[in-house]
């Protein structure tokens, strides 16, 4: 079969719409069929990124036979194709943990469960894929919707009130999305990325700034952008906790993308940098002041991940190639560590009802695996040496200094200790507590123990050996902030 | 005359929606209620876009027996598609907001959503 970046979206949502049926055969293949079908994207994402950075080009491919501007078309860049083969692998990962979810308890929920995720992942590559604006939108709504289902994937906790929280602030995240659409259609008369980019010197400057404003609080919501963020430590806290991993690891990945791509490459306005940099500034502050106050494991996760989207805000915001560089590299070891969190996290308060931080209590004695990964992530998301945590924070400090912004490296160092307090306070509880609580204890299953330890694993070579990963995600930064050679590479395909 | 009548009407109305809309889901207490505030906003987004796409004294963008070779002027296709496209999705945006609806009228045995507060709004 001829490898093409189309297999990241056909696949996965075959599969999805397949699995049902394949259940109807063997129990076992609705477990199963997921991983295959992630293990071949990851597979794909080595031979096109292999391809894309070897041969220094972007692989653009045509959808149904109507080359740009007029038909669909997917980009496979060095930024978007990184994102896309992220999402791939650590979907795998993800996977792998959730191999036995729910085996024991009840087999009928697992058909919904991979149905969803597999749209949840669908979505998200195609967010970082799709090269037309449109396109992008309904791959946003893919995701929302399958994100909705499974943030009320529990019946028994407060999911649904959550989902329908999430619902409402997502609609209005769509709604302007949508209207931006809209009015920017009025404005160029075409939807593909690379041709508005084009024409964009030509629009009102008026409109311009309305459009780009809409874009900005629709993607801002999806990327728990302060003060569009409520919707985020409640769905965190109630849907599965693979899934949390999912959410923070490439659905807000995938809103952050939208938000840069329609800022670098559509608009490629300077003036909006200083804004993305003072909300960056705000979330991050905010919500890791409000994370040391919660007293439920996930709600602290779930802030700690919005302070450090803040973070990537702030780093996209200062503009300079090394500060995008740095904010790529924080996206991807965000991505892993916050995963690796959420999925050992889950397995220290399995049987708590209320997932307080309390319970915690001398927990490292009983689970002294899961425990240490928990606090090997911790070490790593707050940024100590030898993790990968420690590169992206240093390269973003670095990036500040070179244009002078001392305020922003201090408020970021503050809000470091911040961040080391409130991830100390609950490493002491696991290790320096008696254990006093009687909640039982759930041994991880061996899949799930290997899919944290291969995050781990990443966390500590990333960590010792930067270089491994710099030079894909330094290409990143180059396409992002190249948009001349994004729009010649889409408008040149297939031109004969 | 006629024509300015017709497209001052289309925005009005679509902008007429979309208030309409927004404000049911912002300011009503009832989760049925702001399903719908939600949905109108949505067809008055897909008036918009419809109007937007219109062109003086068009016809369908069909290319039929009748207007192949003749010098005739169509609305612009491209709205139409995508409007029907956002169709669909709204319908799904609905579906699953009013099965929400309904799991958390069960549980609650309320639709009103400042008595819905396990979690903080």
């Amino acid at each position: 079969m001829v490898i093409s970046p189309v297999q990241y979206i056909a696949i996965p949502l075959i599969a999805a719409f397949l699995i049902p049926l394949f259940g109807k055969l063997n129990k076992e293949l609705v477990r199963i069929i997921p991983g295959l079908v992630l293990l071949y994207l990851s597979y794909i994402s080595v031979v096109l990124m292999n391809q894309v950075i070897s041969q220094n080009t972007m692989i653009v491919e045509i959808i149904a036979g109507w080359r740009p501007p007029w038909g669909i078309n997917l980009v496979f860049s060095p930024f978007s194709g990184f994102l896309a083969s992220l999402f791939s692998m650590l979907g795998f990962i993800i996977w792998m943990y959730t191999y036995n979810f729910k085996r024991e308890v009840e087999d009928a929920q697992t058909e919904k469960f991979y149905v969803l995720m597999m749209m949840l992942i669908t979505g998200t590559i195609g967010i970082v894929l799709t090269g037309d604006i449109f396109n992008m939108f309904v791959f946003l709504e893919i995701t929302a919707i399958s994100a909705y289902s499974l943030t009320a994937f529990y019946r028994e906790r407060d999911g649904a009130e959550a989902a329908f929280k999430y619902l409402l602030v997502g609609s209005f995240a769509s709604f302007f999305i949508l209207l931006a659409i809209v009015l920017l259609y009025s404005q160029v008369g075409t939807l593909n990325m690379a041709d508005i980019a084009q024409k964009m010197p030509d629009v009102n400057p008026y409109m311009k700034g309305v459009i780009l404003m809409l874009f900005f609080v629709g993607f801002g919501i999806e990327a728990e952008m302060f003060p569009l963020n409520g919707w985020a430590p409640d769905v965190y806290t109630q849907a599965p906790g693979p899934i949390g991993a999912i959410f923070a690891g490439m659905v807000v990945k995938a809103g952050i993308y939208g938000l840069v791509r329609v800022i670098f490459t559509l608009f490629d306005v300077h003036e909006i940098f200083p804004l993305l940099m003072i909300m960056g500034v705000i979330t991050m502050a905010v919500s890791e002041v409000i994370a040391l106050r919660q007293g439920k494991l996930k709600r602290m996760l779930a802030y700690s991940s919005i302070g450090q989207m803040g973070l990537v805000l702030v780093a996209f915001g200062i503009g300079t190639h090394e500060a995008v560089f740095a904010a790529i590299f924080l996206m991807f070891n965000h991505a892993v560590i916050k995963s690796l969190l959420f999925l050992s996290g889950t397995y220290l308060v399995y049987h708590s009802k209320e997932k307080n931080i309390s319970d915690l209590d001398g927990i490292g004695k009983s689970l002294p695996f899961t425990s240490f990964l928990f606090a090997l992530g911790s070490l790593a998301i707050v940024g100590l040496p030898p993790f990968a945590g420690f590169w992206s924070k240093l390269y973003i400090l670095m990036a500040a200094a070179d244009v002078r912004l001392i305020a922003v490296i201090a408020i970021i160092l503050a809000v470091s200790v911040v961040e080391i307090v409130y991830y100390f306070r609950v490493l002491h509880r696991i290790y320096f507590r008696e254990r006093i609580s009687t909640i039982e204890i759930k041994i991880p299953s061996f899949n799930a123990k290997i899919s944290m330890l291969i995050l781990a694993i990443v966390i500590i070579v990333i960590g010792v050996y930067p270089d491994l990963i710099s030079g894909l995600i330094e290409r990143a930064a180059t396409d992002l902030l190249d948009k001349q050679h994004y729009i010649q590479s889409v408008l040149s395909v297939g031109l004969h | 005359m006629m024509n300015e009548f017709l497209m001052i009407s289309f925005y009005g109305t679509a902008i007429a929606l979309i208030l309409i809309g927004l404000y049911a889901t912002l300011a009503k207490k009832n989760l049925l209620k702001i399903v719908i505030g939600l949905s109108i906003a949505d067809s008055g987004l897909n008036l918009l876009f419809m109007a937007i796409g219109y062109v003086k004294d068009g016809t369908a963008p069909i290319f039929s027996a009748e207007v192949v070779g003749k010098n005739v002027v169509m609305v612009d296709p491209v709205p139409q598609a995508l409007v029907l496209t956002a169709i669909v999705i709204g319908f799904a945006v609905t579906a699953v907001a009013l099965s929400l609806v309904m799991r958390l009228y069960r549980h609650h045995n309320t639709a009103a959503i400042d008595e819905i507060k396990n979690l903080k709004w």
